[in-house]
């Protein structure tokens, strides 16, 4: 079988990885959170806490509001102090809750996980069906913690008979690793995650997709499922951009494509991250609801780590604990650096604002360089390297003539805003943006 | 109507990293491979090599910058896409060609090919490769007298090129095929030499700035119907002669590759499409050379192979599929 997708690119030499991938994870507890309602692009949830509320650990504070959305819950225990309202470019107003720690003392020892037996052993799972897990996945407010931010539950909601979960462990990202770090300190939660999955979709297998610089996962994660006849496989596949992209798994994996259009369970599939495999454990075999994530803060940072902190953390507290920014000319990248968005430019780190998301992968510490465009020389290398196997470069010429109709006859709608075009383009064009801008554009007027 | 970002606001979308290499960087990359070639060209054909050169370097770099300087548009002169063009049309005409006709020529390549069309990226058709037709339609004399190398007598000596000689079926015997190799015979400044031109190819390829598909294409394409279809009889043809003695190498390393047209796999169609047509002109046309026509004839059919090309877009021949049933 083939282990290739169409396309891709080799965004980085594997150095940058290398700046954070054997640090171990260090956890963080905040004197303060603060909680968005709005944890992923799509979804907005309303607080059910008020002013002064004392909450604890684990409490429910937030309902979706929207479809998309996911319940929200406490990170830490304390008094809600503030709640603030935040302008945002598609909500009106996105709540953000303020909670300060009653409790607090900043002993990291006290680990926000406790040794828990399913991060020992495989556990006997069969008290739990279907509908007890997708339950406890909407309750606990599971969402894919890769980057979408889509509720799980919704996914394995579906009609559709599932054959094999892929576990998108490829972390195809440049810098990030803090899915490396994940596999390789809690194996054995993310398996018992997988085996959750598994009786959640009915499906016959998983399989853990790694990318081949993961070696030392793969061994960590063998030696878990070694002779216990688990449903469980693992697959290395070339290192490649963007394998971790669904749809690109898919190909690579299986061989097989997704219909235009349509969701992997059409063909029976459903794709997890792999940090969303050992969040689903804590749900369901720690009882402890979706409060906290790994992020990786990397690059012009003094000392580069992996964090495991509360979800609401502010960004400017996990910038102090990597040391603060090593140069002036700093652009901060929320998430990777291929999709990730700005967060700051230039600047101190204490004038940051914003929190740790469920969707937060990594704070990436960039050098601001400045980028010019100039016109395109018509390479082909963009339409070499596109996944989807569109014409970039044309379509971002119809978008520039605002010609709506030819991007939707030159696919723009499947454009899965990689950034592989851009990344690649001597021109140093903006291809990735525009075309995704074509696409939601496609998508609003087919809507009216 | 879309609300675009220009200008200060691209500077936050992603990505946010770039691959190390612009157009610019391309262009001089393409240079650098061009200067064994341009030695080799002095060194077989003296001094006048250099300032045949020179004139069309800096007829073409000042003839965009004054184009786009009268125009206002936006400066694009220093990213040596000019300087290539200038290269390659004085690496297209002969030692004796007058300096007016390189200036001519590559003035209509970068304000009539160019300009006109766009600039840089939007001509339909290979800038250098245009001006040279300009000179074989308006001024055939100007670059039709061919010369013998320093090196292989005293004084440069009319003389007509090998593949010429080949083709009306005379004795070119006085050039041995090790010559033609090195570029020690008679022809175009720059296409002479196969071993200089395929160390500058090999730098290209090092620097992963051309396709290797493409000119591996061209070049059999040409080579496999010279040899079937040869004038002595099928399967008769000189492949060696065929291969080392006109513009064949210097087409498919440097022309061939030219950024006109774009998917993979309609760059392959095209170098066969210009491999037919050159070698049906070496075989049957007037001309003994037919490298500049095949590929400006490919050049402009890029549009039309394009569009039959259908590229394979992730999951829609599935959706179509799907819908049907």
């Amino acid at each position: 079988m083939r282990h290739y997708f169409h396309g891709g690119i080799h965004p980085s030499d594997g150095t940058d990885k290398l700046l954070s991938n054997q640090k171990p994870i260090r956890i963080y507890n905040p004197k303060t959170v603060e909680i968005s309602m709005k944890q992923s692009p799509g979804s907005v949830c309303e607080a059910i806490v008020k002013m002064g509320d004392r909450v604890s650990k684990g409490d429910l504070i937030g309902t979706p509001k929207s479809f998309g959305g996911a319940n929200i819950h406490a990170g830490i225990s304390g008094t809600v102090i503030d709640i603030k309202k935040h302008p945002d470019s598609s909500y009106k107003n996105v709540e953000i809750i303020v909670i300060e720690s009653d409790d607090y003392n900043d002993n990291n020892e006290d680990a926000i996980y406790s040794a828990r037996n399913y991060e020992e052993r495989i556990i006997d799972l069969s008290k739990y069906t279907k509908d007890i897990i997708i339950a406890k996945m909407k309750d606990g407010g599971l969402t894919g913690l890769g980057g979408a931010g889509f509720p799980s539950h919704i996914k394995y909601e579906t009609k559709e008979p599932i054959e094999y979960i892929l576990i998108n462990a490829a972390e195809c990202e440049p810098y990030l690793t803090c899915d490396h770090m994940l596999m390789m300190e809690h194996g054995y939660a993310i398996v018992n995650g997988i085996l959750l999955f598994i009786k959640a979709s009915g499906s016959k297998k998983a399989i853990i997709c790694l990318e081949d610089n993961k070696q030392d996962v793969a061994k960590v994660l063998e030696s878990i499922i070694a002779d216990k006849e688990l449903p469980i496989e693992i697959k290395i596949l070339p290192t490649r951009y963007p394998q971790g992209g669904e749809r690109q798994l898919v190909e690579a994996v299986l061989g097989m494509e997704v219909p235009a259009g349509k969701l992997p369970a059409s063909i029976g599939v459903i794709i997890n991250n792999v940090g969303t495999a050992k969040a689903l454990a804590d749900i369901v075999l720690g009882d402890e609801p979706l409060i906290s994530r790994v992020v990786t803060v990397t690059g012009k940072v003094k000392e580069q780590g992996n964090f495991l902190e509360p979800i609401g953390t502010r960004y400017s507290e996990l910038i102090e604990l990597a040391g603060g920014y090593t140069t002036t000319k700093s652009r901060l990248i929320g998430g990777g650096p291929m999709t990730g968005s700005v967060l700051q430019t230039g600047g101190n780190h204490e004038e940051l604002t914003g929190s740790v998301l469920k969707i937060s992968s990594g704070l990436i510490v960039l050098e601001d360089t400045p980028k010019d465009e100039s016109p395109c020389i018509r390479c082909g290398e963009c339409e070499r390297v596109c996944p989807a196997g569109l014409a970039p470069f044309k379509i971002d010429f119809a978008a520039i003539e605002d010609d709506i109709k030819l991007c939707d006859k030159l696919y723009a709608t499947e454009c899965i805003s990689c950034g592989s075009c851009s990344y690649v383009c001597p021109a140093k064009r903006e291809l990735a943006y525009r075309i995704t801008e074509a696409k939601t554009e496609i998508y609003r007027t087919r809507w009216q | 109507m879309m609300k675009l970002k220009v200008g200060k606001e691209l500077h936050e979308v992603s990505p946010h990293i770039e691959i190390n290499r612009s157009t610019k960087v391309i262009m001089q990359d393409v240079v650098i491979a061009m200067m064994p070639a341009l030695l080799g060209a002095v060194f077989f054909f003296g001094i006048n090599s250099l300032i045949l050169v020179l004139t069309a370097v800096t007829t073409c770099v000042l003839s965009e910058y004054i184009w786009q300087r009268s125009r206002k548009e936006q400066l694009t002169v220093s990213d040596w896409s000019a300087v290539v063009t200038g290269i390659l049309i004085a690496f297209n005409v002969p030692s004796t060609t007058p300096i007016w006709a390189v200036m001519v020529a590559s003035i209509f390549a970068i304000i009539i090919v160019k300009q006109f069309f766009g600039g840089i990226g939007s001509n339909f058709a290979n800038p250098a490769l245009m001006g040279r037709a300009l000179l074989i339609f308006l001024w055939p004399s100007s670059i039709s007298n061919y010369v013998t190398t320093f090196t292989s007598g005293t004084d440069a000596i009319s003389s007509a090129t090998v593949l010429g000689l080949y083709k009306s079926g005379s004795d070119f015997s006085q050039f041995s095929k090790w010559d033609m190799f090195i570029g020690n015979i008679p022809g175009s400044l720059g296409e002479t030499s196969a071993l200089l031109l395929l160390i500058g190819f090999a730098y290209l390829c090092y620097r992963r700035v051309v396709n290797l598909a493409a000119t591996g294409a061209y070049i059999s394409t040409v080579l496999l119907i010279t040899f079937i279809f040869a004038k002595d009889g099928l399967f008769k043809g000189d492949i060696l002669t065929n291969l080392l003695s006109g513009g064949l190498i210097l087409g498919a390393c440097f022309m061939m590759t030219d950024y006109a047209s774009v998917a993979p796999r309609v760059k392959v169609i095209l170098a066969v499409i210009a491999g037919l047509i050159t070698a049906g002109i070496r075989l049957w046309g007037m001309l003994p050379e037919g490298v500049s026509y095949g590929i400006l004839i490919a050049n402009c059919l890029s549009g039309l192979i394009e569009a039959i090309i259908r590229p394979h877009i992730y999951g829609v021949r599935l959706k179509k599929q799907k819908d049907r049933t």
